[in-house]
């Protein structure tokens, strides 16, 4: 799992290998970013829901960075498809309910209950709004499926990125040791 | 969406039955539906659900005897027919409540509950009222005691009368579920259905909670998805951090895709030790280029060290995340 999210991720880095010499910071940060996203989502193959909508988001952004990266065929349909599901608008379907419900006799016990559903549904809501793709799942059990798979996939991606950013910043302190011994040398000599 | 109702604990099964009820009314975007948005905020089995759970049994046999009735086509219009009659619908009411209990029983006995079993329990719905004519004062003292909850039960059997004629055709197309109806529960196949959604949600909610780190203490549902959500942002922006450490690093990112071999702990080193040849040789003049290799060397060893605990600490969570997603598909 590690070894493949790696060797996408460098191949999504090869792509961006000849604008590499980017001179800001946050564009040389985005590539990686972009690259280490689609190498996870390419991963699942377009099995789950968050995969697809991830490489749909960084299509818009980076059309060219996407086909490379994607296996060819699935790359067409995935970019192209957009999923279809109306988003119902909150504040229509919150007033009609209200009206609905205004006349009802509710005891104390219903009240609790009904106060603890509505924070659930809260809460599901901004679990929806976290996870990529989370508006277009219409029901709960996927919806928690497909955070138990991101979350999964996000842990490997720290953790390979880590690995990696500290290799590379224990090895550049390194070289910077060795780059200043080296010009002291040269300026010596 | 109705999570919430989902969540109840496992008592209430009239939870899922209304909810289902609001589940639908929503999907068809219905506003016509009255009775059916009413029927929500009442359900009483929520989080405080041991409290309740006498009265929404009471309810729920209530329930699956008024739907289980209506499942056969002749009973169609018995149910419609209770519908505008209060003190009509209680003496329906009550019989059935006596009647559900028997037939639970018997379909807790047959043990696996599909669309065909419930049919011999509407049979016996069908024979018993004739019966059960004769025990009014059973139906009397099962009215008072429910005389405190009638005007919930009066919208619920009216929301289930009108959810039933939906459902009379959806319940052949429900796909089966071979689950055993516990003792006291309602035997219709759209509870089970419910039921089983209810159940594999609530299994999925403990695989996150056994994922995400000090989820296992918290009790609640709400609580553990804002634990969840934490989780997932924090993960996000770690990512975004690490991204820009790795771009401020340095300005060459080079991996040698040749040497990255099998072993995770070769292939981060070897990645990263190819990134600073490449660095080098932008650097510096060629015939110095020997010694910067085996200048890296020596750090590259100790560095390996000292990431080996690290990545074999790396590699047991590698195990365990990709048990998970291996015991999610296999649940799946």
């Amino acid at each position: 799992m590690k070894e493949e999210f790696l060797k996408k991720w460098q191949m999504g880095l090869q792509i961006y290998r000849p604008l590499i010499d980017n001179t800001s910071v946050s564009e040389r940060r985005k590539a990686i970013k972009l690259s280490a996203d689609v190498a996870m989502a390419s991963l699942r193959k377009g099995t789950t829901c968050w995969s697809r909508a991830l490489i749909q988001k960084t299509a818009t952004e980076d059309n060219f960075l996407v086909r490379q990266m994607l296996s060819g065929i699935k790359a067409e349909t995935l970019i192209n498809k957009k999923l279809p599901k109306v988003m119902c608008h909150r504040k229509i379907v919150r007033r009609s309910k209200k009206i609905l419900r205004r006349r009802q006799s509710r005891s104390a016990i219903e009240e609790v209950a009904a106060k603890a559903r509505k924070l659930v549904k809260k809460k599901t809501q901004g679990l929806r709004n976290v996870v990529p793709g989370g508006e277009f799942m219409s029901n709960d059990v996927l919806l928690i499926q497909e955070t138990l798979d991101y979350i999964v996939s996000l842990q490997t991606q720290v953790n390979v990125m880590r690995s990696i950013v500290d290799a590379a910043e224990a090895g550049s302190e390194r070289t910077a040791y060795y780059l200043g011994k080296l010009k002291f040398a040269i300026e010596d000599g | 969406m109705d999570l919430s109702g989902r969540f109840g604990a496992r008592s209430g099964d009239g939870v899922p039955f209304r909810e289902a009820t609001a589940l639908e009314s929503l999907h068809l975007g219905g506003g016509g539906e009255e009775f059916r948005q009413m029927v929500p905020p009442e359900n009483a089995g929520g989080f405080t659900a041991l409290l309740e759970l006498p009265p929404t049994q009471a309810v729920e046999l209530l329930h699956s005897s008024s739907s289980s009735a209506s499942q056969a086509t002749t009973l169609h219009s018995l149910g419609t027919l209770s519908f505008p009659s209060n003190p009509l619908l209680m003496e329906r009411a009550s019989r059935f409540s006596v009647i559900a209990t028997e037939n639970q029983q018997n379909g807790n006995v047959s043990g696996e509950t599909t669309t065909t079993s419930s049919v011999p329990s509407n049979e016996h719905i069908k024979t018993e009222p004739a019966e059960t004519e004769t025990c009014d004062q059973a139906a009397v003292e099962k009215q008072s005691n429910r005389c405190g909850k009638r005007k919930e039960l009066d919208k619920k059997v009216k929301s289930s009368t009108k959810k039933k004629s939906k459902s009379s055709e959806e319940n052949e197309k429900l796909p089966y579920v071979h689950v055993r109806a516990r003792r006291g529960q309602a035997t219709d196949s759209h509870s089970l259905a419910e039921r089983a959604r209810r159940e594999k949600i609530n299994a999925r909610m403990k695989l996150l909670q056994e994922l995400v780190p000090g989820c296992d203490k918290i009790q609640g549902t709400a609580l553990v998805l804002d634990e969840i959500i934490n989780h997932v942002q924090s993960l996000q922006r770690q990512v975004e951090m690490l991204s820009m450490r790795l771009a401020s690093v340095n300005p060459r990112i080079d991996f040698n895709l040749d040497t990255i071999l099998a072993s995770e702990n070769g292939s981060l080193m070897d990645g990263s030790f190819s990134e600073q040849s490449y660095h080098h040789r932008q650097l510096q003049q060629p015939p110095s280029q020997q010694w910067p290799f085996d200048g890296l060397n020596q750090p590259v060893w100790g560095r390996e060290e000292n990431q080996d605990h690290g990545n074999d600490h790396n590699n047991l969570m590698v195990g365990s995340a990709s048990l998970h997603p291996n015991q999610v598909k296999m649940e799946l």
